[in-house]
């Protein structure tokens, strides 16, 4: 789950740092960098769930030791407000500092947090939460549902000013008004007792667990932000395994063990962010870090069996998210679905990935990434087939070249590369079918401007991730007739009505159902040219390090990890 | 050091007051014989040309991709291997000398020479209003970090461009100025403009103020000779040179600009090629210089060859004009 | 003389504000939007009005360039649009002391090398040295940092381990020494020249034959008399390199990690960061504003016949 911007920002990362191999984001200096400050560019430590195959790391087994740390190239986190975050490099700081009444395991399941239980009553509508007992924050203050009742509106209220509290949020009854500044409290959470909350939503929402998940319904201490004022985060006070030990910008960010955890204490001392950046491959071989991607540079190298390094190598799996090339469905010449469906079958992403990318991206027929809940692995998409495309185009409006309006595909240009794949797209198309493209690169801010206010006529360069794991922060939040997210109008009936439907169906194999059937109608409308999905990538670990888990969200992860003695 | 000191070192003042025809043949037989000033001239010659005959000197399309032969060394068909999209490094080579050498030949021009030129003399010898005017408003434009400025010159005024020249095209039917490049390199070049024009205007202004004060201006003057007859006759040609001396360093450091913001995505537009696209592609924007030099080497090789004979050669050429137009320090 | 330097000194304000008043027409007017770029995929307009509203952005062009000003005026460059709840000066202040901490051991760097080299081949104009000394400086010069710096990292951090790859530790860390060559090495030809130029041009100066002809020894010919003298129009060049101390070195900074201004003043640019980009270029102004006055006055100074009026 990370929101964001990043994800855009992604993009970025994604297509430029693919295309330089993979290189982590968070050990990505350049694209952060010279990309920018698009805080977003960096995300998160990529670096994904799910054990490592399940083998123990290292030779040097033996039971969790306590004690050294852990170091890694991080960018600079926007925020560390919990209730702020809309970017992976936030998130990845933030869920080791703070948590929230659920999470999500390796495996995606919502586990207890701060919670030891729920009932879900009145069918779905109302939420119950029992507290776990004993808990506190990092100073020892007890954390009770009061607490919660107070973080979740503050992240509300106008003045906080939380990008995304209506998104994760908005569901619960009288936050909407909450958040136009026209209530002082949210009705629709209530304090039974102490260790007792109770949340009301305002229609049976079966992912609404889901968002809670994310840190704008996480718990912060009234005291602490109220006290801090606007720098309150240089010295939070959280329920997360660790504690923020220093934060110089630009710097490091250092994070220590919090003693008052609700559970076992992390075996960490310290978990270093280098933030100044720098080239990771060469300071990981110079044992500088613990952990970096594997660029397309080097990979050659580090799949090497003689290489020493290869003796590091550990794959991370793949990021739910699915880059793809975005059309304006109402600026000729993408008005024609057969012109679509030609574009759509012109592309040999195939040979695009085995050639440019190393196969380390994964061609993309459908929406939905794989392992995702309601992943369609039968859905067939649009494949590469050059007579039908051919076909198809003589059969559109637009099979006359002369008259054929000229496509601008629009990529984000600012330190990222142009997007290797794109030119090779734009090549295919105007040789293989005769299309007239131009690719216009602009830089950062110019571009999300202008996405935003829906006037690319076609745009590339970008991935959209999952928040949460739940198909409706695909197929709903981007090609709903009327959402913010859907920036190409995209609008067909059918997948509205089924949209609605799956909004409140709570029956989960029903409710996949209807997102594959609206993915399906998508991709054959061509809506987008779908791209790629991320594979299992390559990363280097020391082999010192323990438990590291790379998990495909943000998730807290080193409260597990320790290091052997063995330097 | 940053830009401005190349821009910013001209030659020790020339006060010496030489009729400019013959100046100009003295000067040239001088270059002649710098051995090294003429193998630069003849670098820079050869590297321009190959830019301007690009069309007629490359073997394929510089957008052409072929995906079965990509990362490949070179070969009969492809003189220099060929990129990650198996693009011809020898065609995308070319072509991105062109863009550096319309890039740093339309800067020049506009704001080394009309601008800075016309300015500087303005500014020298009616000093006064016309001075402090032209002053203040150089010191406001070059107030800014130079490089920053470019950046956010190019980043904030390029797209609209782009997207007025656009609607031009659909309305009026004429097509290709955006996809020949041919607004990207005004705009580059409007850019740029900052960084060429304050240098040359201050070195000319500096050189009139201590012209106009020699005796051989102040007997011309003395004489009753028209002001523009001063300017063109007695001013001017003894400005040539270090004017001269200035461009040649300055074209070092417009190429080397425009090398930098193509790097950060901010110059020509995609597929068209530049010398800093391609270093920018080839290492990952600095991320992955390492492993490329290490593990690709020939990638990087090609373009990093290129700027850096061109501004070795550009500076060369300056020392040795420099020593040819001011011969007190032969 | 005096008169002339208060007036140029009054200006330099002036001048300040134009510059901001300039930054700010770029910002409001040009494409790209600081609330989106921090929404980014999260945007929706009301999210992005609420955001605006909060970050003092619906306010007219001319209002919020008077809060400003009066802010700055107290000392109060605002807080970053990107960086949440931290000042401009949080964010800038420790990034200008790294950089220049970087740029001044640079400069240290091509002063040492650049001075005695330019002496030494205009001493020996004439001979194969000088144009040797000429050509491998320039050679230097020319070479493009995406080279140098992982040419160096390369050779002395991975194959000789002399120093780490990356990271910063202040001014008498050895991780300074790789970033630094990479920006004080190509500046040696600039410092080079300049110096050999002058001396050449002391050299041919009568007095220098008077003091040989009264027998002074060589040394004291060579440093009380040549050097000195040639060290003067240097000074004009040293005033820049004064006005680019706060400079960031974007691409040196990105390869070695170095936590300076050089990368926050690309990204603020990206991400429309204007309360940290109108400081950054304030921050040069000032800087460049006071190194042309340097300059002048130095230029009266060695030029009498020029009255500045």
């Amino acid at each position: 789950m990370r929101k964001s911007l990043f994800l855009w920002a992604v993009a970025l990362v994604s297509v430029a740092a693919v295309a330089c191999g993979g290189s982590s984001s968070s050990s990505e200096p350049t694209a952060q960098s010279t990309a920018t400050a698009v805080p977003t560019r960096a995300s998160a430590p990529d670096i994904a769930p799910e054990l490592r195959d399940g083998t123990p790391t290292g030779d040097t087994e033996g039971s969790p030791r306590a004690g050294d740390r852990f170091t890694q190239v991080y960018s600079d986190p926007p925020t560390l407000d919990p209730h702020l975050v809309v970017d992976g490099t936030s998130f990845g700081i933030v869920v080791e500092l703070f948590s929230g009444l659920v999470s999500l395991d390796e495996n995606l399941r919502i586990v207890p947090e701060l919670a030891e239980s729920w009932d879900v009553l009145e069918s779905g509508t109302v939420y119950e939460f029992k507290l776990r007992p004993d808990i506190t924050f990092s100073n020892g203050d007890p954390v009770t549902a009061q607490d919660f009742k107070w973080s979740m509106e503050r992240a509300g209220r106008p003045e906080t000013a939380s990008a995304v509290a209506e998104t994760y949020l908005g569901d619960i009854v009288g936050m909407e008004a909450l958040i136009n500044g026209e209530a002082g409290d949210v009705s629709g959470i209530q304090v039974i007792d102490e260790r007792t909350l109770r949340i009301t939503i305002d229609a049976p929402k079966a992912y609404f667990l889901a968002k809670l998940t994310y840190p704008t319904a996480y718990v912060l201490n009234r005291e602490n932000v109220e006290s801090g004022g606007r720098s309150w985060t240089d010295s939070p006070v959280g329920t997360g395994a660790f504690t923020l030990a220093e934060y110089r910008v630009g710097q490091r960010i250092r994070l220590a063990r919090n003693d008052n955890y609700w559970s076992r204490p992390a075996y960490l001392d310290e978990v270093f962010f280098n933030l100044s950046g720098g080239v990771s491959m060469a300071m990981y071989e110079n044992d500088e870090i613990d952990i970096t991607r594997v660029g397309l540079a080097d990979l050659d190298r580090v799949n090497d069996p003689t290489e020493p390094l290869n003796q590091d190598l550990v794959e991370t799996p793949a990021q739910f998210g699915v880059q793809y090339i975005g059309f304006n469905v109402d600026q000729p010449p993408f008005d024609d679905v057969k012109f679509r469906q030609a574009l759509n079958l012109a592309v040999d992403k195939e040979l695009i990935s085995s050639q440019v990318f190393a196969d380390l991206l994964e061609p993309a027929y459908g929406i939905l990434p794989p392992e995702f809940p309601g992943y369609n692995p039968e859905l067939d998409g649009l494949r590469y087939d050059l007579d039908r495309a051919k076909q198809l185009l003589s059969e559109s409006k637009y099979a006359d070249e002369s008259s054929r309006p000229r496509i601008i595909v629009t990529v984000p240009g600012s330190g990222g590369s142009p997007g290797l794949d794109v030119e090779v797209i734009a090549d295919m198309w105007s040789r293989d079918l005769g299309v007239n493209v131009e690719i216009q690169q602009v830089e950062w801010a110019t571009y999300l401007q202008d996405l935003n206010r829906k006037r690319l006529q076609a745009w590339g360069g970008v991935a959209w991730q999952a928040d949460y794991p739940d198909p409706q922060d695909f197929i709903d939040i981007l090609f709903y007739s009327d959402t913010q997210g859907n920036r190409g109008n995209y609008s067909n009936a059918t997948v509205d009505s089924l949209v609605e439907q799956a909004r409140t169906e709570q029956d989960i194999s029903k409710r996949v159902e209807l997102y594959q059937e609206a993915e399906e109608i998508i991709v054959n409308e061509a809506a987008w040219l779908p791209l790629w999905f991320d594979t299992d990538r390559k990363a280097l670990l020391k082999q010192r390090v323990q438990d590291y888990r790379f998990t495909q969200i943000a998730i807290p992860k080193f409260k597990d990890v320790w290091v052997t003695d063995a330097r | 050091m940053s830009l401005d000191s190349i821009n910013e070192s001209p030659s020790a003042p020339n006060t010496r007051s030489v009729r400019g025809r013959n100046q100009f043949s003295l000067a040239f037989s001088r270059l002649r014989r710098k051995r090294l000033g003429m193998i630069a001239l003849t670098v820079i010659a050869i590297i321009y040309l190959a830019g301007i005959f690009a069309p007629v000197l490359d073997t394929h399309g510089y957008s052409e991709t072929n995906l079965l032969k990509t990362q490949e060394g070179p070969d009969t068909e492809n003189f220099l291997g060929t990129d990650r999209l198996g693009r011809d490094t020898y065609t995308r080579l070319l072509w991105g000398i062109q863009t550096t050498v319309i890039v740093t030949v339309a800067s020049l021009l506009t704001g080394a020479l009309l601008l800075g030129l016309t300015l500087g003399l303005v500014a020298g010898y009616f000093r006064g209003t016309a001075d402090t005017i032209i002053a203040r408003v150089g010191e406001v434009v070059s107030a800014f970090p130079d490089i920053l400025l470019i950046i956010l010159l190019a980043a904030t005024v390029r797209p609209r461009i782009l997207d007025w020249t656009r609607s031009f095209e659909d309305s009026s039917g004429i097509t290709g100025l955006v996809s020949s490049g041919f607004v990207d390199f005004i705009v580059i070049g409007i850019a740029l403009l900052p960084l060429s024009w304050f240098g040359t205007m201050r070195l000319v202004r500096g050189q009139v103020l201590q012209l106009r004060e020699a005796d051989y201006v102040e007997a011309a003057r003395a004489m009753g000779t028209s002001t523009p007859r001063i300017l063109i006759r007695h001013i001017l040609p003894n400005i040539i040179s270090p004017l001269i001396v200035t461009v040649s360093f300055g074209m070092g450091a417009v190429a080397g600009t425009e090398i930098a913001l193509s790097f950060f995505g901010l110059g020509v537009q995609p597929p068209r090629p530049s010398l800093g696209i391609m270093i920018g592609e080839a290492t990952g924007r600095g991320s992955t210089a390492v492993s490329v030099l290490t593990q690709h080497p020939e990638q990087l090789l090609a373009p990093i060859a290129v700027v850096w004979l061109l501004i070795f050669a550009w500076n060369i050429l300056g020392d040795a004009l420099t020593d040819v137009f001011n011969p007190r320090s032969r | 003389m005096l008169a002339y330097m208060v007036r140029r000194l009054l200006w330099t304000p002036v001048l300040l504000v134009i510059v901001s008043i300039v930054v700010f027409i770029l910002g409001t007017y040009g494409p790209g939007d600081p609330v989106e770029v921090r929404l980014g995929q999260n945007y929706s307009p009301e999210a992005a009005e609420r955001l605006r509203e909060q970050l003092g952005l619906n306010d007219s062009i001319a209002e919020q360039w008077g809060r400003y000003v009066w802010d700055a005026l107290q000392g109060d460059f605002g807080e970053s649009f990107v960086f949440q709840g931290r000042t401009v000066g949080e964010i800038l202040g420790p990034r200008l002391w790294v950089s220049a901490q970087l740029n001044f051991a640079a400069f240290l760097i091509t002063l040492v090398f650049g001075i005695p080299l330019g002496f030494y081949a205009a001493k020996r104009q004439g001979t194969w040295s000088d144009p040797a000394v000429v050509l491998t400086t320039l050679a230097l010069f020319a070479l493009p940092v995406f080279i140098i710096a992982p040419f160096l990292i390369w050779l002395f951090a991975l194959q000789l381990d002399w120093v780490p790859v990356s990271g910063w530790g202040g001014f008498f860390d050895k991780r300074i020494i790789l970033p630094a060559v990479t920006i004080g090495v190509p500046g040696i030809a600039v410092f080079t020249r300049l110096m050999r130029a002058s001396t050449l041009d002391v050299l041919g100066q009568e007095y220098i034959r008077t003091a040989r002809s009264k027998g002074l020894s060589e040394v004291v010919v060579n440093y009380r008399h040549i050097a000195r003298n040639a060290l003067i129009p240097i000074m004009t060049i040293m005033g820049f390199t004064f006005a680019s101390l706060f400079a960031g070195s974007l691409i040196t900074e990105l390869i070695y990690g170095i936590p300076g201004v050089g990368r926050i003043s690309l990204d603020s640019i990206f991400a429309r960061d204007f309360p940290v980009i109108t400081a950054i270029v304030l921050i040069g102004a000032t800087m460049l504003v006071l190194a042309n006055l340097l300059i002048d006055f130095a230029y009266t100074v060695v030029d009498p016949r020029i009255r500045l009026q």
